[in-house]
């Protein structure tokens, strides 16, 4: 499947990543809003929202950058990769920083506490010592798969992060088969952790490697169930369509979502979507390698894994693609189940929304609805990290076992069972709020 | 393609001496097909620092510290082996209140030994929150014996005729502090914690399981043999001190989570001493009896008659002990350790062969036989 | 057909993690009264009376035994000077007992046993509680306990010149012995030239007596023959 998705993408990426992007940019704004990227939807509410004026010189820049007949989107989707970039970079940050405070915290200590307050620096700190570090590559190693592989794997968290809204509005590219770009997009990193294993020339470090390669392919399967399921009963790949329909029922006169209550999330919708988010939260923690599936690196048996030879920024990419992709797969659930950037509550979601909106209820909509989504987001991320602070890890086969005799037969019968729910109910939830699929 | 076109080929794997899992300098050559290893060979020998030479020229008093530096983690009871071999070879006898100090500051140092091997084997096994657990508690220990005799590590405190320092009553509420503190309430949250866990379970039950008659032919003691099912402990069955006063159990393995011996049943054993090990101190603590706390003048000059002995103690690892040679003179002829961690550590090589066992089992293994590569090196 | 075992199995792992999470829940959420480290370098935890740290000396209460370096298990305690606040060395660190030119310990070597403080006669040398020990450089390990600092490389100068000062004088002193025995010996030459003895073992007698005497006023040797 995946290895099929690789060829397709990589066919589209010969014309240009900005015209696939263009071509897969789904329409579900129609009219309002066409460019599908973050920076063209800023800059245009700004203008038409604010009214901010022609003469303003950075908004006029950008919008002239925007108009011009030559790259029309070439700019604006450097300037979203840009914004994804600098996410991921200020997320990893961030939440390195906060793992080692919420470790510490859960082993009676402190934790970093010396640069800046609370020592909200050191992750800059130990970045900057990092950067500063000599570049080893062992003389024996594969030098160019050996140089290529953190980019490889880096590269491929990133990429999926192009159809992963981050709000209301708020995504690089809405593409049409969203969710399947995730899922095909998510080999790139196997390839590129097997690159950097094999050609360190390390014992070691290819232990990692082959642990890694069984891992992360097994543990598509289950997360690969959980997005079927998702798919078949919101009848939509696109990550923005799968969470607007958590939003409650259709308002059909004005084409407005209008924010439902918390029953009306994925997660709610039926008993198997229950049991599916958590088969695939323990699968996604196994997608990102973390404990207590972190076999690839595990530091008591394997001293570090595939990432053993690797020093300086080489291994700071290593460390940054860890913590993209853990927001990733934490953000993933959160569209698929908990609601995106729903509150869950009716009165706060519908906010800003409608035809009659104010500016300021629309700002403020807007600003909410991030906020909602980020914690969602970083909520799951707090929960990774305590699973990784409580549990041992497990052998290698028992990853398999727990992968092929759990996860799969589970997530298998929840993906019947949905589909049968959906045919018996009409596409209602448990609670018997229709929720309407154009 | 058919399978004769499928080439595999056996890896000769190199673990240690430098390697997070291997509790000091100890290296295993493992020949492993995949994740499975064929065969393991152990390598001793990285930390070797001569103690039975050294204790030949020194006199009694001054072999005491090199004593501490076998078994760093259980100095006391290292002390104690020593000083009970050269009490017999000399006739002295130990006052009442020495003892008692004894078997508390010994059970004391056992429980600390055994929050290591327990934070450790957390560790190794990868859960990283139960070792900083252990080491906030083992630190209350560490900060009684500073407080006792100066040194957290290496005590020298147990000497030949009772001990180097009085206990003050303010130390012995520290002591009764830290049971009331740990016998309960810490021990069932580590249990909750790590013990019962059923990850943790899955890793060590039916690992590395050492038949009772294997390990007895090995020469494993301590808790890896009692972990076996054998119930043989020298405070039990050959007292020295006041052991044969006090009152205490064997906790020995019993094969709950799965086979009897396994990894999970030595790993227990060690739980449940620490209990019995607080239980010991209580009582001491309840009978310590006032007056004089060493023989001064055994504690500053020995000179056995001519002559030998053996004698043993229960360490927190298994059997400590020491033959000692007297030719009359106030330096040993010979002294001669038997260190627990050797033995047990000779039984590797056999249980990595008896079944499949792979590279994450063999961390399992050697963490759960707790062994200290100072006191195998010596 | 599906085995009760298998779901009690995922059941009891399930219940068994969620126990364990509740307990790193209940301390990250307790963390301000489970904190159990303190920020090393600004806050210092208390050092007990008995810690066994870097070594003390008592200078003036120093009587040059040699008890502590004889009972060091590992030989890392150097003492040189003179017994006697008249002995020859002028200069040094003059005790009430002893004159000393040399009392250091070498920190590369030393266990901190603290056999040393033990048979000390006026408790003069002691562990005490400073513990942070470091050094970047392996000749600096060795302290100079006659004033607390590194033995460095004038104290070396310091030593030898001790050294030579004492040779001198003690080469003085059995030179002045000599000649006071040439002197007697002429005398005895004299009185045996009358008695018409041979003064063969008179002499013997002599000059051992001269060696026992120079052996004690000079305990340098002694020492080194100790260690």
């Amino acid at each position: 499947m995946n290895l099929f998705a690789f060829t397709t993408i990589f066919a589209q990426a010969g014309k240009g990543l900005g015209e696939f992007a263009g071509d897969y940019s789904s329409k579900w704004d129609a009219g309002t809003y066409d460019g599908g990227l973050v920076f063209a939807g800023i800059i245009k509410w700004l203008v038409t929202t604010w009214g901010v004026p022609e003469w303003v010189p950075l908004s006029s820049i950008l919008n002239g950058v925007l108009e011009a007949s030559v790259f029309p989107e070439i700019g604006a989707l450097l300037i979203t990769i840009g914004l994804v970039f600098g996410f991921v970079n200020i997320f990893a940050i961030g939440a390195v920083w906060s793992e080692r405070k919420v470790s510490a915290h859960m082993q009676c200590r402190l934790g970093p506490m010396e640069v800046g307050p609370h020592g909200i620096l050191q992750t800059v700190a130990d970045g900057l010592k990092l950067l500063a570090k000599e570049d080893i590559i062992p003389r024996l190693a594969d030098k160019p798969l050996f140089a290529l592989a953190p980019a490889i794997v880096f590269a491929g968290v990133l990429m999926r992060f192009v159809p992963l809204p981050f709000g209301d509005q708020l995504i690089a590219s809405d593409l049409d088969l969203g969710l399947f770009f995730i899922a095909a997009v998510g080999a790139v990193e196997v390839l590129g952790v097997i690159m950097a294993g094999w050609s360190s020339n390390n014992k070691w470090s290819l232990f990692g490697t082959i642990r890694t390669a069984t891992q992360m392919v097994s543990y598509e399967i289950p997360i690969g169930l959980a997005f079927i399921t998702v798919i078949i009963c919101s009848g939509s790949f696109s990550l923005m369509e799968i969470v607007n329909q958590q939003g409650g029922s259709l308002n059909a006169s004005d084409g407005y979502v209008y924010g439902g209550w918390i029953w009306h999330w994925n997660l709610f919708r039926n008993p198997f979507m229950l049991v599916l988010s958590i088969t695939y939260f323990i699968a996604s923690l196994a997608e990102c390698k973390r404990s207590p599936f972190d076999l690839p690196e595990a530091e008591s048996e394997l001293v570090s894994g595939f990432h053993t030879e690797y020093t300086g920024m080489r291994f700071a990419l290593f460390f940054l693609a860890e913590y993209a992709a853990m927001y990733l797969v934490a953000a993933v659930a959160v569209v698929i189940f908990l609601g995106g950037w729903w509150s869950g509550i009716y009165p706060l979601d519908a906010l800003g929304l409608g035809p009659e909106a104010t500016t300021l209820a629309k700002t403020l909509g807007l600003l909410i609805k991030i906020g909602v989504f980020l914690s969602k987001a970083f909520a799951l991320v707090f929960v990774q990290m305590w699973v990784r602070w409580t549990l041992p890890r497990i052998r290698l086969d028992q990853m398999m076992y727990v992968c092929w005799k759990v996860l799969l037969p589970i997530s298998l019968v929840c993906l019947i069972g949905s589909c049968l729910w959906e045919l018996a109910s009409g596409g209602a939830s448990v609670f018997g709020f229709g929720i309407v699929v154009e | 393609m058919t399978e004769a076109k499928i080439r595999t080929e056996e890896m000769l794997l190199n673990m240690g001496p430098q390697h997070p899992s291997t509790h000091g300098v100890f290296r295993v050559v493992v020949r492993t097909d995949g994740e499975l290893i064929l065969e393991s060979e152990s390598h001793i020998g990285y930390l070797h620092r001569c103690f039975e030479k050294c204790a030949e020229g020194n006199n009694y008093l001054q072999v005491v510290p090199y004593t501490d530096r076998m078994d760093y983690l259980c100095a006391m009871m290292n002390n104690w082996g020593y000083a009970v071999a050269v009490e017999k070879l000399a006739g002295i006898e130990v006052p009442e209140r020495a003892e008692y100090i004894r078997v508390m500051v010994a059970e004391l140092n056992r429980v600390a030994s055994h929050l290591l091997a327990f934070g450790t084997y957390g560790l190794d096994i990868g859960a990283i929150t139960p070792f900083l657990y252990a080491f906030r508690d083992r630190e209350r220990i560490l900060k009684i014996f500073e407080k006792l005799c100066g040194q957290r590590l290496n005590y020298s405190y147990v000497r030949v005729g009772g001990v180097t320092f009085d206990m003050t009553e303010e130390i012995l509420a520290d002591i009764e502090a830290f049971c009331d503190y740990f016998d309960p309430k810490i021990i069932d949250e580590y249990d909750n914690l790590l013990s019962y866990n059923g990850i943790f379970i899955s890793r060590t039950a039916n690992v590395g399981v050492m038949p009772a008659d294997l390990a007895i032919s090995y020469g494993v003691t301590g808790p890896s043999l009692r972990g076996s099912g054998v119930q043989r402990d020298l405070r039990r069955d050959a007292p020295y001190g006041i052991y044969d006063r006090l009152e205490f159990d064997v906790p020995v393995g019993t094969g709950e989570m799965g086979q009897l011996g396994d990894c999970w049943d030595r790993y227990m054993v060690r739980m449940r001493e620490m209990r019995q090990s607080i239980r010991l101190v209580r009582q001491a603590l309840a009978g310590i009896p006032e007056g004089p706390f060493c023989d001064k003048k055994a504690y500053r000059a020995v000179k056995p008659k001519a002559g030998e002995t053996y004698k043993r103690v229960e360490g927190a690892r298994g059997e400590v002990g020491f033959y000692i040679v007297s030719d009359g003179t106030n330096i040993p002829y010979r002294v001669k350790a038997r260190a627990p961690s050797f033995s047990n550590i000779s039984i590797l090589d056999k249980l990595t062969s008896l079944s499949d066992v792979m590279v994450a089992d063999l961390v399992a293994i050697i963490g759960s036989l707790d062994i200290v590569l100072g006191e195998v090196d010596r | 057909m599906i085995p009760c075992a298998y779901f009690m199995n995922i059941f009891k792992v399930a219940r068994s993690i969620w126990i364990g999470m509740g307990i790193t829940l209940k301390y990250f959420l307790n963390h301000k009264k489970t904190l159990c480290t303190i920020q090393y370098p600004r806050e210092k935890d208390l050092i007990p009376a008995r810690h066994r740290g870097i070594h003390y000396l008592e200078t003036e209460k120093c009587v040059l035994c040699w008890k502590c370096s004889d009972i060091c298990p590992v030989d890392c305690i150097y003492i040189e000077g003179v017994r006697g606040v008249d002995g020859p060395l002028q200069g040094g660190y003059r005790g009430q007992k002893a004159t000393l030119s040399k009392f250091t310990v070498d920190y590369t070597v030393c266990i901190f046993c603290g056999l040393c403080e033990e048979p000390c006669p006026p408790k003069c040398i002691w562990l005490g509680p400073e513990f942070d020990y470091h050094s970047t450089d392996r000749t600096m390990m060795e302290k100079n306990l006659l004033s607390d600092e590194v033995y460095t490389e004038s104290d070396e100068v310091f030593v030898e010149w001790a050294r030579g000062e004492n040779e001198r004088l003690q080469e003085e002193k059995k030179k002045q012995k000599e000649a006071e025995k040439a002197a007697k010996a002429a005398e005895k030459a004299a009185a045996v030239a009358v008695a018409e003895e041979t003064p063969a073992e008179a002499a013997e007698e002599t000059t051992e007596e001269a060696s026992a005497e120079a052996a004690e006023e000079n305990p340098e040797v002694e020492g080194d023959a100790a260690e």
